[in-house]
């Protein structure tokens, strides 16, 4: 009987505990748990601004900075992080969390994610600051209607070469097939590419006909997949014929692939490499002779359209500045800091009075990124693209092995693709 | 305990105490016990006084997960949920600490004993207390770092946290058991969740049976008479455990790669062996997997086992060897019953080991290669699929159920095998 | 004559096995250690007999202006340290206390917590995470050595409690009758009859922080803080093929002093398992 009492007034306390539990008192704005208040054009002047600039890339930005701070009297503080997934983890908990940045930076094709999650903000800057950029780079940082950054670099793949294989680089891909066969002997490889990885096998496929989403009016449509159609299978084919002649190692196969390629090319043991700006720093390191050039010419006579992403500066929802930020990255994405900053890291801003300066135009590589560019298009951005990622990795990867035939891998992989839209963005 | 024999005092001051107590001291003060009774009213008072925003926020944000969207984080309100449960769970121990000894005094009363001086509060204190003083500490750490986010997980598979329901844009809802049903009705994710458990099944049971089978083999083999450098051999066998599973797991892959890893260019090579695509197949990516955990794993069992074989009196291989009896037959009818008697619940420890064993598979061959037409890759078991859902794809309600249904598993087994264990039995413990 | 023969046979076939199970054992070892000294960068260019050995992968490795292995090293020797200390004390008082006293929550308490913590929490990381940062304990190394301690705690004091037991109660029972206080008990009598468990003990908790690179990449995030692990998975991670030589050195630096850790308690290791984990 004394237990049954114990328990019963320790219910009664603790439900009555719960029950006074009324929530915030939201008249008085007590706490707030998030959520900037203050948008007044008037803002008043932060001490201090946060921003997140891309792994080794902050020295890129460092003058634009102190100019910056001179300018304004603003104290700015740069942490580098790596852009392409832990901003966005850290932003989706540290924004909250009242410890996030105010300007941070993003690849285009998370924007729609990031934009809809409610993580960066809208930018409200005059349209002639959104004029100098080309129209590409800004559909590309577009989402429902509103600008969510301002280009910072564009990037594409391009064809690398090594100089001392290659005289020049080879118009058409059947060139490169040809010469591959003859060159490729096991320690050494003609032509490399990570073709089992959707990035760069969209290059391929969409030149045959294939496409993510369709495209409607400017506005993608996630319910029409066209990663199976006949172009699309064609593509994969000719990819899987690149495997199957031995052409391609299994050892560049898979998540690892990359820098086994990457470490086979520095070392000089590869002649021409499908791969992105990203890879010059290290080929410089190395100490190889190199060339760059567009994708050749496929043999249906198309060029690849390669992927081409946007990265840029963003806001985000957390900053209680939001005026300054932007004025800040207005700053950072200008012509003059974006030429400077293209010099110190090589960052190709799509700044359009920029692609013709002596600095960008007589650089090849960014020139052969420019060219691409045009010919390539803009990554999806819209939320739905993340599931297109894993799915067509693994198709790929089953044809690159062959344990698969293209069409049927495809198939699959679009079925995936397709259920998780419809249950992780249905209702 | 002896509440009959109480009833039958004559005075009811223990009942009064108690429900007295529903005011804290207040029982305490009939008791005339003044100080310990303000010590009490003072304690429940601050309590409140410091944690009243945290339950106020916190219950009101577990119920509803908030209410407008970009102001309300719902992950932010459920974590402050739990720790307004955890706090008030803390409250109402002293609660009831209060009633209960208000209760204990007064039933000292009823028997006429008197009041205990200050000194015997004080040893009695110290007496009962001194255990309790010593594992506070750690007990409070283990709230936080096992209670805490196991009732995070069991609420988050009630929530419809995915991919598209993130905040602060959206807020989260409860769903009840939606995330459970989904991964059964929906054929994608039936497929793959029953395609995973059965390989996490086949890799529990294969891997680790393998690698205490080879631990007490080279144990007995060891440990035979007559065999020289025992102390060399001895410290070579322990050298995969001291090398940081990480790291050797790490230096397997890239041995094992298909086009440059040494396995195919040299040793298969040697042999005349035709390169195995490791990587690429699922097959084989299962065998390489299995071998590196017999590598990584037997030295633990060689320790053990070796332990166990040093503790057998010899008497007992005497009598059977002037029996007669052949090595295989002094193996199976001494050592091994041995062995098994001393250190079954290990054993069976390693099981459940490989069961979440996701260094492994994350860091060889991070699940794959892939299969067409599933969620996870071929090689992936429970765990590290839970991982990708987690951290890849932002499947957070569905991971959640996942890992309960798993954990069912895993403490139902484990709840099993504590219950056979002898040293339960011998305590009477169960 | 017959028994010799036998015996003859039986040590060739021992040491024919114990031959190659140590080959299957040394060949990665060697392999790994091979590849650091190559000249290469590469996985492809590897070789287990370099042909012109060279130390640049370690050098560069200590140089501070190319990489922060130095520091990192550092800061798991802390963390290391510090589990170890914090872990083997509280350890001790509670297996002492679970072996010698009654209390509530004695019998099942401990056994809830191993069972609990076999539940998997990955998907509660983001909690764990979200409780860092609001405390303000993200990014630093005392939250990581609480949550090592938190979760050696159950195991451990499971192996201990074992040990404890097998130390007869009647040399505490006399203690108490000479008038000696509870925490004497503990310190001058149990105590030293301990160590072997406690060393083991003190090495579990010791090789921890050297070998997770999951919960220490989540709740660290500046270089300066990372430990061993984790900037030398992020250096594989990212770099797998092409800089996996100066990651094989990496690893056999971190090799070595474990390596040789355990190898020195190898004698606590087998005595302390044997006892604490069989009558645990």
């Amino acid at each position: 009987m004394a237990k049954r009492l114990f328990l019963f007034l320790v219910l009664v306390f603790a439900a009555s505990v719960v029950l006074v539990a009324c929530g915030p008192d939201r008249d008085s704005g007590g706490d707030s748990d998030g959520g900037a208040d203050g948008d007044s054009p008037e803002q008043e002047k932060p001490e201090e601004l946060l921003v997140w600039a891309d792994e080794d890339k902050a020295e890129g930005i460092e003058g634009a900075i102190a100019a910056f701070e001179e300018e304004y009297g603003i104290e700015v503080v740069v942490e580098e992080l790596e852009m392409a997934t832990r901003q966005r983890e850290q932003l989706n908990l540290d924004g909250p969390a009242g410890t996030g940045p105010d300007v941070l930076t993003l690849p285009h094709d998370q924007i729609g994610g990031v934009a809809s999650q409610g993580l960066i903000a809208p930018l409200e800057v005059e349209q002639d600051v959104i004029d100098i950029y080309t129209e590409s780079s800004i559909d590309a940082v577009t989402f429902e209607g509103e600008v969510y950054g301002l280009p910072k670099a564009t990037e594409t793949p391009v064809l690398f070469y090594n100089k001392e294989h290659l005289d020049e680089a080879p118009d058409t891909f059947d060139e490169l097939f040809e010469f591959s066969q003859d060159f490729t002997d096991g320690d050494n490889y003609g032509y490399l590419a990570l073709w089992d990885n959707y990035y760069f096998a969209h290059g391929i496929l969409a030149s045959y006909g294939g496409f993510v989403f369709e495209d409607q009016d400017g506005t993608l449509d996630p319910s029409t997949i066209g990663l199976n159609n006949d172009g699309a299978v064609e593509a994969a084919e000719y990819i899987q014929m690149w495997y199957e002649e031995g052409l391609f190692p299994d050892g560049i196969i898979g998540e690892a692939g990359g820098s086994t390629k990457t470490g086979l090319f520095e070392e000089g043991r590869v002649a021409a490499s499908m791969d992105g700006p990203w890879a010059v720093q290290g080929l410089n390191n190395a100490g190889v002779d190199f060339g760059v050039s567009p994708m050749p010419e496929l043999p249906n006579g198309e060029y690849a359209q390669t992927f081409v992403g946007v990265k840029s500066w963003n806001v985000s929802n957390y900053s209680e500045y939001k005026d300054w930020s932007t004025e800040l990255v207005t700053w950072l994405a200008n012509e003059e800091n974006s030429l400077e900053r293209f010099q110190l890291v090589n960052e190709i801003p799509p700044i359009a009075s920029l692609i013709d300066d002596p600095a960008i135009a007589e650089d090849p590589v960014a020139e052969a990124v420019a060219i691409q560019s045009q010919r390539g298009i803009p990554m999806p951005n819209i939320p739905q693209m993340d599931e297109v990622w894993g799915p067509m990795a693994d198709a790929l990867q089953l044809i690159a092995i062959g344990d698969q035939e293209p069409e049927e891998a495809l198939d699959e992989a679009v079925e995936v693709i397709r259920t998780n839209i419809e249950t992780n963005f249905g209702e | 305990m002896d509440i009959e024999e109480n009833d039958e005092l004559k005075t009811k001051h223990r009942k009064v105490a108690a429900y007295l107590s529903i005011f804290p001291g207040g029982g305490q003060y009939y008791n005339k016990q003044f100080l310990k009774g303000l010590f009490f009213t003072v304690t429940a008072i601050s309590f409140f006084v410091v944690f009243y925003d945290l339950f106020n926020i916190g219950f009101w944000g577990l119920i509803t997960l908030g209410e407008v969207p970009m102001e309300d984080h719902s992950i932010f309100l459920l974590v402050q949920g739990i720790i307004a449960v955890i706090v008030l769970a803390f409250g109402l121990l002293l609660y009831g600490l209060n009633i209960y000894d208000a209760f204990k005094a007064g039933k000292r009363r009823d028997q006429q004993l008197g009041k205990p001086s200050i000194r015997e509060q004080y040893r009695n204190l110290i007496d009962s207390g001194f255990p309790y003083l010593m594992i506070t500490p750690g007990f409070f750490l283990l709230i936080f770092v096992v209670i805490f986010p196991i009732i995070f997980v069991v609420l988050l598979s009630f929530t419809s946290y995915d991919v598209n329901n993130r905040p602060p844009a959206r807020l989260i809802e409860w769903v009840g058991f939606k995330n459970y049903i989904e991964i059964f009705q929906l054929d994608l994710w039936r497929r793959t969740f029953f395609s995973v458990f059965t390989w996490t099944l086949v890799w529990t049971f294969v891997a680790t049976t393998i690698q205490i089978a080879i631990g007490i083999f080279l144990a007995v083999l060891l440990n035979q008479e007559g065999v020289k450098f025992k102390r060399t051999v001895r410290t070579i066998f322990i050298l995969p455990w001291a090398v940081p599973a990480f790291v050797s797991i790490l230096v397997f892959a890239g041995m094992f790669n298909n086009t440059f890893g040494t396995i195919n260019i040299h040793i298969l090579d040697f042999f005349g062996i035709d390169p195995v695509p490791w990587m690429t197949n699922p097959l084989y990516t299962k065998i390489a997997l299995i071998m590196i955990q017999s590598w990584l794993g037997f030295p633990f069992i060689f320790v053990m086992v070796t332990g166990v074989l040093q503790s057998i009196p010899n008497e007992l291989y005497e009598a059977a060897k002037v029996d007669g009896a052949s090595i295989w037959q002094k193996f199976k009818s001494v050592t091994f019953p041995i062995i098994m008697y001393a250190s079954a619940p290990i054993l069976i420890t390693q099981y459940t080991f490989n069961f979440n064993n996701f260094n492994v598979i994350f860091l060889f061959n991070g699940g794959g290669p892939p299969v067409s037409g599933q969620n996870a890759g071929s090689s992936d078991i429970l765990i590290s699929w839970i991982y990708k859902l987690t951290l890849e794809q932002s499947q957070y309600g569905k991971a959640a159920a996942i890992t309960l249904l798993l954990s069912l598993l895993v403490i139902t087994v484990a709840i099993w095998q504590f219950r056979r264990t002898r040293a339960f039995k011998e305590e009477g413990m169960m | 004559m017959s028994m010799k023969t036998e015996k003859i046979i039986r040590l060739t076939l021992t040491y024919f096995v114990i031959l190659i199970v140590s080959a299957v054992i040394l060949y990665p070892i060697i392999w790994i250690v091979g590849s650091s000294l190559n000249p290469g960068n590469s996985l492809s260019s590897s070789q287990v007999i370099p042909d012109n050995a060279t130390l640049t992968h370690y050098k560069s490795l200590f140089n501070l202006e190319e990489s922060q292995y130095l520091i990192w090293y550092m800061n798991t020797l802390i963390i290391c340290f510090s589990t170890m200390i914090i872990t083997v004390i509280m350890i001790a008082l509670m297996a002492y206390s679970f072996s010698r006293y009654r209390f509530v929550g004695r019998k099942y308490g401990l056994m809830t917590f191993l069972i609990l913590q076999m539940i998997p929490n990955f998907a509660a990381l983001i909690a764990i995470y979200i409780l860092a940062v609001v405390t303000g304990l993200i990014d630093t190394h005392i939250l990581l050595i609480l949550i090592y301690v938190g979760g050696l705690l159950p195991m451990n004091t499971w192996l201990a409690k074992g040990y404890f037991e097998t130390i007869p109660h009647d040399l505490d029972d006399s203690a108490k009758i000479d008038g000696a206080g509870h925490f004497r008990i503990f310190w001058s009598i149990i105590l030293p009859l301990v160590k072997p468990i406690l060393a083991v003990i003190a090495l579990f908790a010791f090789i921890t922080p050297f070998t997770d690179f999951i919960l220490a990449r989540i709740l660290l995030r500046s270089p300066e803080n990372y430990t061993l692990a984790v900037g030398l998975y992020d250096m594989v991670a990212n770099n797998y093929g092409a800089e996996f030589t100066k990651f094989a050195a990496g690893a056999v630096l971190i090799a070595i002093p474990i390596g040789l850790v355990f190898l020195s308690l190898q004698r606590y290791l087998i005595s302390g398992l044997t006892s604490g984990g069989t009558k645990g």
